[in-house]
């Protein structure tokens, strides 16, 4: 228990005087995460979009493949990537493995079946009536769509940011493509599992606090996101 | 001037023939009741004078020129027809807004766009809701902001799928002047679904039977029909 107290003080001393180490912590897993919710969004949100307003054969197994691809472990992604930017790779003249490129890579392969199916599941829930008002207005394909989208804005949101969530969270990718180079790869997940290794708790909680408000907020404004979707 | 000419149209869902149609004519300017039981096909037969439905056979002239139903033809005919759903929806902004969207697809400028809007909110007596949440409003209110909605569109024809089926009496009373209004002024041809035979007697010119998707001759429809020929 006096470790738990001790390691929970300490913790909140680095995190009060704002270490430098914690800084460049933070700083490097909120622009790996950042940047992969990004691209996965840039991705994501049109192909999700595309999917649940149009209507092709292939469509409910395609949603079905995506909702598959929800479970798939940090660690298979992981390797998969290793596979393409490891020296012996198709890519591996590129240079890429043991940098925040390739945890980018890696994170946003993870993140964009969560973007593309929870923007499926925005838009499916707007109501059928939109496009039919849209069209009987004059809207053309495009300006239908536009105003499905607009309904859905808020499902939108809540989608990137759950993706965000969970992104900042993993560990295998990180760690993997990563490689935990202080100061260069070393994210909040990476570091507290070499201070867990090392035995040194402070870090790693003063970490997980800051991980965990992190989450907080996220699922705060998820929520609020969510709740806008609903009203 | 005949704005609708439908000749050998029918409509079919897997076995069900929903409508059967061998002839019919709208006249443009005048108001149209669209009677029948639940599921004689009223709102089917709407939607494909709405072009947002295509019959399984048949021909349609509008203003006389025959109708292709593929989407890049149908677009620009649907700036002429507007529809106005049974419940309808507005679009989660404001109310001006929502009746701003069709008119900045019609690229209509700022200036005249106000002006457009104002006067359609005056004529079903919701100018001081401009500036409301749409969703916020009644289910009257909603019916008479979506009518505004469709008329600010300036279209040729109004289709309106029984207008009144949701609202209180009251409402019922100004939506029935709204659309004798409509016709009126903006001599807008309005076709409406209605299960109510005292609107038809005081609004329509014409009315139209429907039962298991052929127009069939009511008992009252000489009665009804001729009240404003």
């Amino acid at each position: 228990m006096d470790l738990l107290i001790d390691s929970f003080l300490s913790a909140l001393l680095l995190v009060t005087s704002l270490d430098p180490e914690i800084v460049s912590i933070v700083g490097v897993s909120l622009k790996v995460s950042g940047t992969s919710t990004i691209l996965a969004s840039l991705i994501g949100v049109p192909f999700g979009f595309l999917v649940a307003f149009e209507s092709f054969p292939g469509k409910r197994l395609l949603i079905t493949c995506l909702n598959t691809l929800l479970a798939l472990p940090t660690v298979v992604i992981g390797l998969f990537v290793y596979a393409f930017i490891s020296r012996r790779g198709i890519l591996g003249p590129l240079d890429l493995l043991y940098t925040q490129k390739a945890m980018v890579i890696g994170q946003t392969i993870l993140i964009l079946p969560v973007v593309a199916t929870f923007t499926i599941a925005a838009i499916s829930r707007i109501d059928e009536r939109y496009r039919k008002t849209a069209m009987t207005l004059g809207a053309n394909r495009m300006q239908t769509a536009f105003v499905v989208f607009r309904e859905a804005r808020f499902g939108i949101v809540a989608a990137v940011i759950a993706a965000f969530g969970r992104v900042i969270a993993e560990v295998g990718i990180s760690m993997m493509l990563g490689g935990n180079a202080r100061g260069f790869t070393r994210t909040m997940t990476t570091a507290m599992a070499l201070e867990y290794d090392k035995g040194q708790f402070s870090l790693a909680v003063a970490l997980g606090i800051i991980l965990l408000g992190l989450s907080f907020g996220m699922n705060l404004l998820f929520h609020f996101f969510q709740g806008r979707a609903r009203a | 001037m005949i704005v609708y000419n439908i000749s050998q149209l029918t409509k079919v869902y897997g076995t069900r023939t929903i409508l059967d149609i061998p002839l019919l004519e709208i006249e443009k300017g005048l108001i149209y009741a669209l009677l029948g039981p639940n599921g004689a096909g009223k709102t089917t037969l709407l939607n494909i004078l709405g072009f947002l439905e295509s019959p399984s056979t048949g021909n349609i002239l509008f203003r006389s020129h025959p109708v292709r139903f593929s989407e890049t033809f149908l677009q620009p005919l649907r700036k002429s027809v507007v529809m106005v759903e049974q419940h309808p929806i507005l679009f989660t902004t404001t109310v001006q807004k929502n009746l701003e969207f069709g008119l900045k697809i019609r690229r209509i400028p700022t200036k005249e766009r106000n002006q457009i809007v104002k006067e359609s909110l005056d004529l079903v007596g919701m100018r001081n809701f401009a500036q409301a949440q749409a969703h916020r409003l009644s289910g009257g209110e909603t019916q008479r902001v979506a009518i505004a909605r469709a008329v600010a569109a300036n279209p040729e024809v109004l289709l309106c799928d029984e207008p009144t089926s949701s609202v209180d009496p009251e409402n019922q009373v100004a939506i029935i002047n709204i659309l004798r209004q409509i016709n009126d002024l903006k001599k807008i041809t309005v076709i409406f679904t209605t299960h109510d035979r005292s609107q038809v007697t005081s609004l329509a010119h014409h009315s139209l039977f429907l039962d298991h998707g052929k127009l069939v001759g009511s008992p009252s429809e000489n009665f009804y029909g001729s009240n404003k020929s």
